[in-house]
């Protein structure tokens, strides 16, 4: 974190933006030579390696010297060099001036020589102890930086995130692991909870106090969770600032800001074998329904339930979360059964381990419970998942009319589906008046009267596919046997149309 | 059965209640209610007629009846205190510098016996107060602030650090004590009063009203104004009378080269980007256009060293050894703002030096050695601020810039005492000449 005369932030069209130096060039190349300023001043004084960054605070932007200059000021070490110790020095001396009464420089020499006589030292090594503790006298000993260029660069934009985060009074935060981001505002000492948007759900990060009064008494915590959010792969940050009594929102995610040495985990992660075991099989599989790894953290009471999964109705927006809830201490079946009693009201399906004995508990509490020794089969998921099908279905039905007429001249099915959100199956029992099916396609009469019209016997496969082409028909064989044709193959090179018997 | 314990810096009510509880909301949060700490004893009171139904685990106190002080309140000291005993333990004592607000305090720490935190705006009050503290209980005090952490029953707390700690140790004290009161308006500051549980308040200050009306922020969080006492009250102690003398001294001819040059590249720029500086605010429009405008930073910066050339003049040096020369036996006090030119001082004449880079320790060390007369001078920046305990001196010497800072030499009066024989406090105030910044422009045309 860098202190807040080095935030440098820009309120453009009333935003708030902080200017992360990225991947800029310039930057990268004053930083480089930030570094070399620390690294050529070893063995120097602070006051000497101060003047040098000053050089360069009038060369270009001086916040941003400043900025890369306060990180790398901790990882040096300063020292004071003395032939004696500073402070006893000190009060040697002026126990001696105060007998001396100095006022001229003669005053001062005999002080000095009679506080060099009672420490048995030369005059000169008093007068080089005398301050040399003194902050801008220290001597840099070590610089030692894990830091490049482009590191540096990152920290830095990592840091002034942080700084622009002492002044928010609230935070939001999407996150892909909400399970990290929900245990670090608990440590935090920060309070949370579950808003839904149109985007999903988001954690919302306050203070207890917050309930009162706004308040910036929390950034310096926010900055601190800054740290665990961007470390997720995905991740977005709404931060309300209270600047200078003027409120502005601040937005950042994963490209803005990222933490320098940490590879966010792209690819799931799973807390058992079980589950493990359970997300390769399900996967698989080809379904109507995707699986999403801890999709979002469900509101339940105060707290938070973070499901294991979420499977994603892949034919309009239906989620339902699933749980899968292994062994463990009485005391953590019993928090999770109190968990999903106070569960907000979504679709929830949970996985028990038959030993823990709890099946018809939460059964009771949740959509259903989906017993299992060993490993879950993922042939009593899908069953549990085909009763909200059956609902889906009919819910995606009862929003269709009885009769579509699409403008299309040809159409398939699959695509007029996803043109309606719904599912295939659901058209089933809809009437087509303007087209006819042809396969899992619908197409005008017309369309097919042309083709009848272009297409004989004895041409080549070649020759017709393109023509159907020309109409958008792609399923050859179900058109001509509509037309009463068949194809007659020759060997292994291409066929010839003949009339179907 | 309702529950109250007490959740960073708030009060948080889990249960049922039956009767209304001031201050308390629904926190969806947490599914509970909760107030602003400040509101317990509010809250207590209210649920007094249902003690059994409720468990009450605000407080985590530690037992400290052995603290037992030696003092003798005065008369006016005794109805203070009495003032805001009847007043619920809670308010607000208007009392002048050198009444023993100290004391008073450490009489409410005794009639109370539980832990107490002190407040107090300067890392010198915090040394002062731990010191008293320390001498008359007996105990270890901690502290927050000044380079350390340490919290015991009973601690004193810079604002800064209370500021920062509220929050996590609101439950730790049943009394807070609040030195220079009025500093608690700060809008940051209040949350120290907000966050902490503690039921009984008193805030000491010599100038309760301020001019923005925080005093009734103050009123709400620690209590009202429950005693006042005039300066004129306090018969036989008045303050010394002393004299001031204003020495002007000029630049050498090298100074002047080198402030012309700076103070040029300061107006040249105000010319050309047609800026005129005739208030306060202008110089800060400057100062915002300076963090993205390299020209009007180093317009600045040149302003900047101009200052510093003409605060440190040689000449200005010359005539502190002509000072400290004719006052060999007076007890004498420099000031100067600038830190730097307290240690060219200290390092010319050899003269204790207290700044914002001395440590705890040494800083009272040095001020210890001067009020038993170990060390006749001291030199420092304007630290020695209001309410500290500065050591009997009956010179003073401010070595400013052009100007004289009318407000800091008042105060810097008070502390002055006339000599034993009673010769008359003495006030130097070293200036540079009137330096014209248009004859400047004038001559560089």
């Amino acid at each position: 974190m860098l202190t807040k005369e080095l935030l440098r932030v820009s309120r453009r069209g009333g935003g708030y933006h902080p200017q992360f130096v990225g991947d800029d060039a310039e930057a990268r190349d004053l930083a480089a030579r930030v570094l070399g300023v620390y690294q050529g001043h070893v063995g120097e004084t602070r006051g000497d390696l101060d003047s040098a960054l000053d050089e360069l605070e009038a060369e270009f932007a001086f916040k941003l010297v400043r900025g890369f200059a306060k990180l790398l000021d901790r990882e040096t070490a300063f020292e004071t060099r003395a032939p004696l110790d500073p402070e006893r020095t000190r009060r040697l001396v002026f126990e001696c001036a105060e007998s001396v009464s100095v006022a001229t420089d003669a005053d001062r020499r005999e002080a000095l020589d009679r506080a060099a006589e009672r420490m048995r030292v030369p005059t000169d090594g008093i007068e080089q102890s005398l301050y040399a503790d003194r902050e801008v006298q220290q001597v840099l000993v070590n610089f030692d930086s894990r830091w490049t260029p482009e590191t540096l660069c990152e920290q830095y934009d990592l840091s002034l995130a942080q700084t622009a985060l002492f002044d928010a009074t609230e935070v939001c935060v999407r996150s892909s692991d909400p399970a990290t981001l929900v245990s670090t505002v608990k440590r935090l000492r920060l309070l949370y909870e579950i808003r839904r948007t149109d985007q999903g759900r988001e954690v919302v990060v306050t203070g207890p106090d917050a309930l009162f009064r706004r308040s910036r008494r929390y950034g310096t915590r926010f900055a601190r969770l800054l740290r665990t959010v961007a470390s997720a792969s995905e991740w977005t940050l709404e931060a309300t600032i209270d600047d200078r009594n003027t409120e502005r929102t601040l937005r950042l995610d994963e490209s803005d800001v990222s933490v320098p040495g940490v590879e966010p985990v792209t690819e799931m992660t799973f807390d058992s074998g079980v589950e493990a075991d359970f997300a390769a099989r399900f996967q698989s599989l080809d379904l109507d329904w995707s699986l999403v790894r801890e999709p979002e953290p469900l509101a339940a009471g105060e707290h938070v339930v973070i499901p294991d999964f979420a499977f994603d109705w892949n034919h309009g927006e239906f989620r339902v979360f699933f749980e899968v809830m292994g062994f463990w201490t009485p005391e953590y079946v019993a928090k999770k059964l109190s968990r999903f009693g106070d569960l907000e009201d979504v679709a929830f399906l949970v996985a028990v381990d038959e030993s823990l004995g709890v099946g018809e508990e939460v059964e009771a509490l949740t959509d259903g419970a989906i017993p299992y020794s060993g490993t879950v089969r993922v042939k009593d998921v899908v069953d549990a998942l085909r009763e909200y099908e059956a609902d889906l279905l009919t819910e995606a039905r009862a929003s269709l009319p009885d009769e579509l007429r699409p403008d299309d001249d040809v159409i398939s099915l699959a695509d007029l589906a996803d043109e309606h959100g719904v599912s295939e199956q659901t058209l089933d029992s809809v009437a087509f008046p303007d087209h006819e099916i042809v396969g899992r396609t619908l197409v005008r009469p017309a369309v097919l009267d042309t083709v009848a019209e272009t297409i004989e016997a004895g041409q080549s496969l070649d020759a017709v596919e393109s023509t159907l082409a020309g109409e958008d028909l792609s399923d050859t064989s179900a058109v001509l046997s509509r037309l009463g044709y068949r194809v007659e193959w020759e060997g292994l090179g291409g066929g010839v149309l003949k009339k179907k018997d | 059965m309702a529950s109250l314990t007490y959740d960073e810096g708030t009060i948080r009510v889990d249960g049922e209640v039956s009767v209304p509880l001031p201050g308390v909301e629904r926190d969806p949060r947490s599914e509970s209610g909760r107030a602003p700490a400040y509101r317990y004893a509010q809250l207590r009171d209210a649920l007094r007629p249902l003690a059994a139904d409720v468990r009450d685990d605000v407080l985590d106190l530690v037992d400290v009846s052995e603290l037992h002080s030696s003092y003798d309140l005065r008369e006016y000291q005794r109805d203070a205190l009495d003032a805001w005993e009847e007043s619920d333990r809670r308010g607000v004592l208007e009392l002048p510098t050198g009444s023993g607000k100290t004391v008073i305090a450490i009489g409410a720490i005794e009639r109370l016996a539980t832990p107490t935190l002190v407040v107090v705006p300067t890392i010198d009050l915090l040394n002062q107060w731990r010191g008293e503290l320390e001498a008359e209980f007996d105990v270890p005090v901690g502290q927050l602030g000044g380079g350390e952490q340490r919290v015991e029953p009973v601690t004193v707390a810079t604002y800064d650090s209370a500021y920062l700690r509220a929050d996590e140790l609101g439950d730790r004290f049943g009394l807070l004590v609040f030195d220079e009161v009025h500093h608690l308006g700060g809008e940051g500051y209040r949350d120290i009063a907000r966050l902490m549980a503690a039921p009984a308040r008193l805030g000491l200050t010599a100038t309760f009203e301020r001019p923005d009306g925080a005093h009734e922020a103050i009123e709400e969080l620690v209590g009202p104004l429950v005693y006042d006492l005039e300066v004129d009250d306090l018969a036989g102690d008045h303050l010394a009378p002393y004299d001031i003398k204003r020495i002007e001294v000029s630049l050498g001819p090298e100074e002047r080269a080198r402030y012309d040059e700076a103070q040029g590249i300061f107006t040249d720029y105000l010319r050309e980007s047609d800026i005129q500086l005739r208030s306060g605010s202008d110089y800060q429009e400057l100062v915002k256009r300076s963090g993205t405008d390299p020209k009007a930073r180093e317009a600045l910066l040149a302003k900047q060293h101009a200052r510093e050339i003409v605060a440190n003049a040689d000449a200005k040096v010359e005539t502190l050894s002509d000072i400290l020369d004719r006052h060999a036996e007076d007890r004498i006090i420099v000031f100067t703002a600038y830190t730097d030119l307290v240690y060219r001082l200290s390092e010319r004449f050899l003269l204790p030096a207290i700044t914002n880079e001395t440590g705890t320790t040494e800083r009272s060390q040095i001020l210890d050695r001067f009020r038993e007369g170990d060390y006749s001078r001291v030199v420092t920046a304007n630290v020695l601020d209001e309410g500290v305990d500065v050591p009997d001196a009956n010179v003073a010497v401010v070595l400013s810039g052009s100007g004289s800072q009318r407000e800091f030499t008042q105060r810097l009066g008070r502390v002055l005492r006339p000599k034993e024989d009673g010769g008359r406090a003495l006030l130097y105030e070293v200036v540079s000449e009137e330096t014209s910044e248009e004859r400047v422009a004038a001559r560089r045309r």
